[in-house]
């Protein structure tokens, strides 16, 4: 059956549609769960505050265990959805960029639109930031390109890469998750902060 | 931690299950038997040689003949821009961005129908889009376009039309050796369009 646009049980502009309301619904569970605030966001890097970790964390299982039931069931094709293409070299120097953003502007890209749509000053000169990066890179990216372009490594799915399998790997993965919820707060109570 | 036990107690049931089961490795097509079953009866897969024969002549872009057959006998003979893919090779990666792709038209031969409908099914199996095989195939391509036999006086004058189109069709593409001056007693059936138009082209293109 899915996924539903390659497929072509719904347009492209049903698809569309959905991602509005999807978004938007996106959107509201971040600000609900503090995501408009950079200082809760920063606390993950000083320990103070871990929710950052543990949405995004409990997101991304709760994405996987739906997939690969509903994979289990032959309700979708995994091998249909659209998996970003590994460039090594630039997935480790875009997270350090990234990470390093994140500590210094308090903001992940999407939580920065969450923040200014509420109002929040930091988080619109966060987006003025992101813009003159993105342009930036767009303009000068044919310096970048080779860099940009380098140890290109197809779609490669960790579980195969370790020879488990699919549903292995997400077990693991939850045990792991639960791990670092563990200790991030744990950490939340050792690094305790007042009012931020 | 009360949250932490309460996530910790659904998720790592949901992950000993996922773990356990193997791994759905079926549904690997696209199409229900279903499905595939209402496309071959649909026949819109067929494209008339006619429909064929003119765009070839016309250098239709959009057009991409396939010889599905050995590589000896595409050599031995092919149609005008036909490229070969034999369909022992069909699912060689090499292939593939030829046979799934929206902008053009790869209609499929074999020297008759059967070798063509298979490479059909499989692509079509396989969610393909706009590949079509030759109507009749290289058989009577070469009876009809490239030897068109001349109509009954008592027929109709649709006969005539496609009895020309062919025999021009046919010289066009270097068939038959036919004398031109055939053509001269049926010139006023010859002033009716030959062609089928391409709207063929289009009612083909429903199948999916």
């Amino acid at each position: 059956m899915g996924p539903l646009a390659p497929n072509e049980i719904i347009s492209e502009n049903t698809n569309f549609l959905l991602a509005f309301f999807i978004g938007i619904a996106f959107g509201w569970v971040l600000e609900s769960s503090g995501f408009s605030s950079s200082r809760k966001l920063a606390g993950i890097f000083y320990g103070y505050d871990a929710v950052v970790l543990k949405v995004f964390f409990t997101g991304a299982i709760t994405a996987m265990l739906g997939l690969l039931f509903m994979s289990l069931f032959g309700w979708i094709d995994l091998d249909l959805v659209y998996v970003n293409p590994t460039y090594l070299t630039s997935a480790i120097i875009g997270g350090v960029i990234m990470g390093a953003g994140f500590i210094m502007g308090g903001f992940c890209p999407g939580t920065s639109f969450c923040g200014a749509a509420i109002g929040k000053i930091d988080a619109m000169v966060f987006i003025v930031g992101l813009f003159i990066g993105v342009y930036g890179f767009a303009f000068t990216y044919p310096w970048w390109e080779k860099m940009y372009m380098a140890k290109y490594l197809g779609e490669p799915k960790i579980s195969t890469t370790l020879g488990m399998s699919d549903g292995m790997f997400g077990l693991l993965l939850i045990i792991v998750a639960l791990g670092m919820f563990f200790v991030a707060e744990w950490a939340e109570k050792k690094f305790p902060r007042e009012a931020y | 931690m009360k949250p932490l036990k309460l996530l910790a107690m659904f998720v790592i049931p949901m992950g000993l299950i996922i773990a356990a089961v193997p791994q759905n490795k079926t549904n690997p097509y696209k199409l229900t038997a279903d499905e595939l079953l209402s496309e071959v009866n649909s026949r819109n897969q067929y494209l008339a040689p006619d429909v064929v024969a003119d765009m070839i002549i016309k250098k239709d872009p959009s057009l991409r003949l396939i010889d599905v057959r050995s590589q000896e006998e595409y050599e031995k003979f092919s149609l005008p821009g036909a490229i070969n893919i034999p369909i022992a090779n069909l699912l060689s990666p090499d292939y593939t961005d030829i046979l799934n792709q929206d902008t053009k038209m790869n209609v499929f031969y074999s020297n008759g129908t059967l070798t063509a409908n298979e490479a059909w099914m499989i692509t079509r199996q396989l969610g393909y889009n706009n590949n079509y095989v030759l109507e009749g195939g290289l058989n009577y391509w070469f009876e009809n376009i490239l030897n068109p036999k001349q109509p009954s006086s008592t027929s109709p004058d649709e006969e005539f039309a496609k009895y020309d189109f062919r025999k021009s069709a046919g010289q066009a593409l270097g068939g038959g050796g036919l004398s031109v001056q055939a053509s001269d007693n049926q010139a006023e059936a010859a002033a009716k369009p030959a062609v089928k138009p391409a709207a063929k082209k289009k009612k083909a293109a429903g199948g999916c």
